[in-house]
């Protein structure tokens, strides 16, 4: 592509969708159009090559163009495709099984969706339906999605603007115990968690906290749901971050990583006693996307693929050495450029300290060759997220790329 | 990992496998809902406006078409081409970065929308399409107030949920969210009550598909148009059912010349392949400004993927290129002339006939009749499903593609459809004349079990005839 048709489009880009948007792609250093994509890498239109620590927010955790998935989409779609959503399919009916033998305890009945959004909004109205009560409670400095109920439920500072929202939708304080032994009572439908807060700093709930939470939904049976849409399928350094904690939630999103990037689908996993009262109400929450024949079976070779080749191990182990890594470059500052890492597995996050320096650090990482952004509650921290097919060297190569920023940031 | 294989001719037995396995890991329910009216099929052989049934080897047609998914026809090989394309070289991509797949989809979207709708946001799905179309309304008017209609339909998200006119969705979930109010469709003076000076939006579907297809007149789609322009109030077309062809046109709008200053479309973009949504708008002054400061408002994951702007494009060049908005409007014609004959005929079952290019639906007189006649229809190779918001409206809703031939064997079949009903009727009739009855009638679980009960019967019956036959 020359760079008068690299122009044009830009132009085009700000003009059709918005030139506020490619400002703040200016911003971060992401101005630049995506051409070729390959397991760590992607590549911009002049062949300059980036390691993809953003991941479209998590969903390639298998690399970016997986081979093996994109083959699977090739060869199913001459023997399926979208299929009409309310039917029975042999796709959905196998994606559904794998999940249910896939996913911890007894969750074993699946609900799909396109987006993940949708299995919140999902997961909440049938926390709703299943209790007949209409409290729900999400936990401070969560981000559920885009979604009316999502957005209700998320710690986002414009959120007013779109108000009203759904009503009985409350926030408690991270880590109060206090305030959840307060909170979650007789009318308390649910209780929504990222066990590990990427867009706050990759703060991680401690396991005190949870098991508490666990014990008051047990007691005023009250449904516990874990949003896994980050921490799901290896990038905390466990298949689900619920395996780290041992503790089984009566729903479990899992997120588009699913699809692995390369068909737009999640799940909502329940339990057999919350399915019944789907049983009993069919056909009262519907997806036309969500559940695609085409998107089952892409979804259902990724679970193999998870299921084969165990990525959490290695993530896990290199996840400590990534940590160590960054630990050390904050140490070896003069002046400091990052003031804190945190966060567990693949899912690292850096504090710059404002928001300014945050962007101005991603710009400068992908200068030298490396994608990332602010994340979008604490948006001073900056969210490092590879792939979990990344080994020992492409760590080294990030680590590296990381102590460089730092370095010329720091010299500025 | 253990699947269940998916041969190419699925038996009854396998059939019991795979639907044991839907029932376990999916939903009972939904299950005993598709079998009472003979849907509990397994697609096989997609193609067209056809599938096959494995079981019965009877070639179906699909007249709901994913509730208007398949425009382009199932399994379009010129749209498979652009999938098989797309996938040697383009995963989803980043959500929020430039491609010139999003670029492309975007302007195609753009020079065939009507007037000033240049700009556009893309969404993963219909659903997520409204939630954004009503968070940039309340946010860019700072105003709160959403006017719907009674039987809208919108999806099943929160924001879209709250702007859903009929309880069965909304009942379980509530309380939804507050600032929604509902007036009757098609009624201006009814809407020009409820306008306010906090209202940020009206919404409609130019023509309610769930609703029972019914369509928004040209006079009362110009009365909303007018009434939000003398109050800044903005308008919000939904032709995530209706986009695309459906209606004889590109867009329904066209039907009335009524550009509204939102519109949202999906469904039939994916081309039956590949999921993508996207959200129109024009460009005044109060729209650009609050996108422009606020590009994140509504940011989609899976929205605009690169693969799905690929096959979307595709998807549009192809109902240009091959006529298929004309082709609508003329098969929507013959559809629409043959279903009216068919209710001078049938003065007793068919209340009404309407529709517009091939969005056509037959209202019967009672709401049992439309899982009735779901089950005559399937006895006679056509898949149609009654009207989530109005289960006694049949709609027809194939493939755009369908051809002259392909029509002669829907009309066909919808006669003999109907004459099936009608020696049903002798027993259901009399008795819906007792009001406790009709009541119990048209409630969607006594329906489920009763033809339930009746397709019991008819396995048992066929599983003795075989018997006898060998």
């Amino acid at each position: 592509m020359s760079s008068k048709e690299n122009e044009k489009t830009f132009e085009s880009f700000a003009g059709l969708l918005s030139e506020g948007h490619l400002r703040e792609l200016e911003e971060i250093g992401h101005n630049f159009i995506v051409d070729k994509r390959e397991g760590n890498y992607i590549f911009d239109e002049n062949g300059k090559r980036y390691i993809d620590c953003d991941n479209n927010e998590g969903c390639f955790v298998l690399g970016r163009h997986n081979q093996e998935l994109a083959e699977e989409l090739r060869v199913a779609m001459h023997e399926t495709e979208q299929g009409n959503f309310p039917m029975i399919s042999v796709e959905k009916a196998n994606l559904a099984k794998a999940l249910a033998d896939f996913a911890p305890g007894n969750l074993e009945c699946s609900v799909f969706s396109v987006v993940r959004g949708e299995t919140i909004e999902f997961a909440c109205k049938l926390a709703r339906g299943y209790c007949g009560r209409a409290k729900l409670l999400s936990i401070g400095g969560s981000w559920h999605g885009e979604t009316g109920f999502a957005v209700s439920l998320s710690d986002r500072a414009n959120k007013d603007v779109f108000a009203p929202l759904v009503p009985d939708c409350q926030s408690i304080a991270f880590g109060n115990i206090d305030e959840a032994r307060e909170q979650i009572d007789k009318d308390t439908a649910a209780v929504i968690i990222e066990p590990l807060q990427v867009h706050f700093n990759c703060r991680q709930q401690s396991s005190e906290y949870l098991y508490e939470i666990k014990r008051l939904c047990k007691k005023n049976k009250t449904l516990l749901i874990f949003d896994e849409t980050n921490t799901a399928f290896g990038s905390s350094g466990y298949r689900f971050l619920c395996d780290y904690y041992n503790i089984v939630p009566d729903m479990l999103v899992t997120g588009e990583a699913l699809g692995a990037g390369i068909f737009p689908i999640a799940a909502t996993i329940i339990t057999q006693e919350v399915n019944q009262f789907l049983n009993q109400h069919p056909m009262i929450h519907l997806s036309t996307f969500g559940g695609s024949d085409l998107g089952c079976r892409v979804a259902l070779k990724t679970l193999e693929i998870y299921q084969r080749d165990k990525p959490w191990r290695e993530t896990k182990r290199l996840g400590f050495k990534l940590m160590e890594g960054l630990e050390t470059i904050i140490a070896k500052q003069d002046k400091p450029v990052i003031f804190a890492a945190d966060g567990m597995g693949f899912l690292v996050s850096l504090d710059l300290g404002t928001r300014e320096k945050a962007k101005s650090f991603c710009k400068r990482l992908a200068e030298n060759g490396l994608l990332a952004k602010p994340a979008n509650i604490l948006k001073r921290c900056v969210i490092l997220r590879p792939a979990v097919i990344s080994g020992e060297e492409m760590i080294d190569e990030i680590l590296k790329i990381v102590e460089n920023t730092c370095n010329e940031t720091h010299t500025l | 990992m253990a699947t269940l294989k998916a041969p190419d001719a699925i038996d009854a037995k396998a059939k019991a496998k795979i639907v044991a396995t839907f029932e376990k890991y999916i939903n009972k329910g939904q299950v005993k809902y598709l079998k009472a009216g003979h849907l509990d099929v397994i697609e096989k052989e997609r193609k067209g406006i056809n599938f096959v049934d494995p079981v019965s080897k009877r070639k179906m047609i699909d007249c709901f078409s994913s509730a208007g998914c398949f425009n382009v026809g199932r399994h379009n090989p010129v749209v498979m081409q652009a999938l098989d394309e797309a996938l040697n070289t383009l995963d989803m991509g980043n959500h929020h970065m430039v491609s010139k797949e999003k670029v492309a989809f975007a302007k195609k979207l753009v020079s065939i929308a009507p007037g000033d709708l240049n700009r556009v946001l893309f969404a993963s799905g219909g659903g997520d399409a409204v939630e954004a179309a009503i968070k940039l309304a309340r946010a860019a008017t700072g105003k709160k107030e959403i006017i719907s209609t009674i039987k809208a339909y919108h999806g099943h998200t929160g924001f879209a949920l709250s702007a859903n006119g009929k309880e069965h969705y909304r009942g379980y979930c509530e309380p939804l969210m507050p600032g929604f109010r509902f007036v009757d469709f098609n009624d201006l003076e009814a809407m020009k009550l409820v306008v306010g000076d906090n209202t940020a939006a009206i919404i409609v579907e130019p023509i309610q598909g769930e609703a029972g297809i019914f369509i928004g007149e040209p006079e009362y789609l110009k009365g909303l148009r007018k009434l939000c322009d003398e109050t800044g109030t903005l308008l919000i077309f939904d032709e995530i059912q209706t986009g695309f062809g459906r209606t004889g046109k590109m867009f329904a709008l066209e039907h009335s010349c009524v550009i509204p200053d939102i519109m949202t479309v999906a469904k039939s973009i994916g081309g039956g392949l590949y999921p993508n949504a996207a959200v129109l708008y024009r460009d005044t002054e109060q729209l650009l400004n609050y996108v422009s400061a606020n590009p994140d408002f509504h940011p989609s994951t899976t929205g605009g993927t690169d693969i799905g702007c690929a096959v979307s494009l595709k998807v549009v060049e192809y109902i240009e290129e091959h006529h298929l908005c004309q082709n609508s409007e003329q098969m929507g014609a013959r559809l629409k002339a043959a279903l009216l004959q068919l209710k001078k005929d049938n003065p007793k079952i068919i209340k009404d006939v309407r529709g517009i290019g091939l969005m056509v639906g037959i209202e019967y007189l009672h709401e049992f009749m439309g899982p009735m006649m779901s089950d005559a229809l399937a006895t006679q190779g056509i898949f149609a499903a009654y009207s989530g918001n109005a289960p006694q409206v049949m709609r027809f809703m194939m493939p755009i593609t369908v051809s002259d031939q392909e029509m002669d064997q829907v009309i066909e079949s919808i006669n003999n459809a109907v004459a099936i009903m009608k020696r049903l009727l002798p027993l259901a009739l009399p008795a819906a004349k007792i009001p406790i009855v009709l009541k119990l009638l048209n409630s969607e679980k006594v329906q489920t079990s009763l033809f339930g009960a009746i397709r019991v019967i008819e396995d048992g019956v066929k599983t003795v005839t075989n018997r006898f036959s060998r």
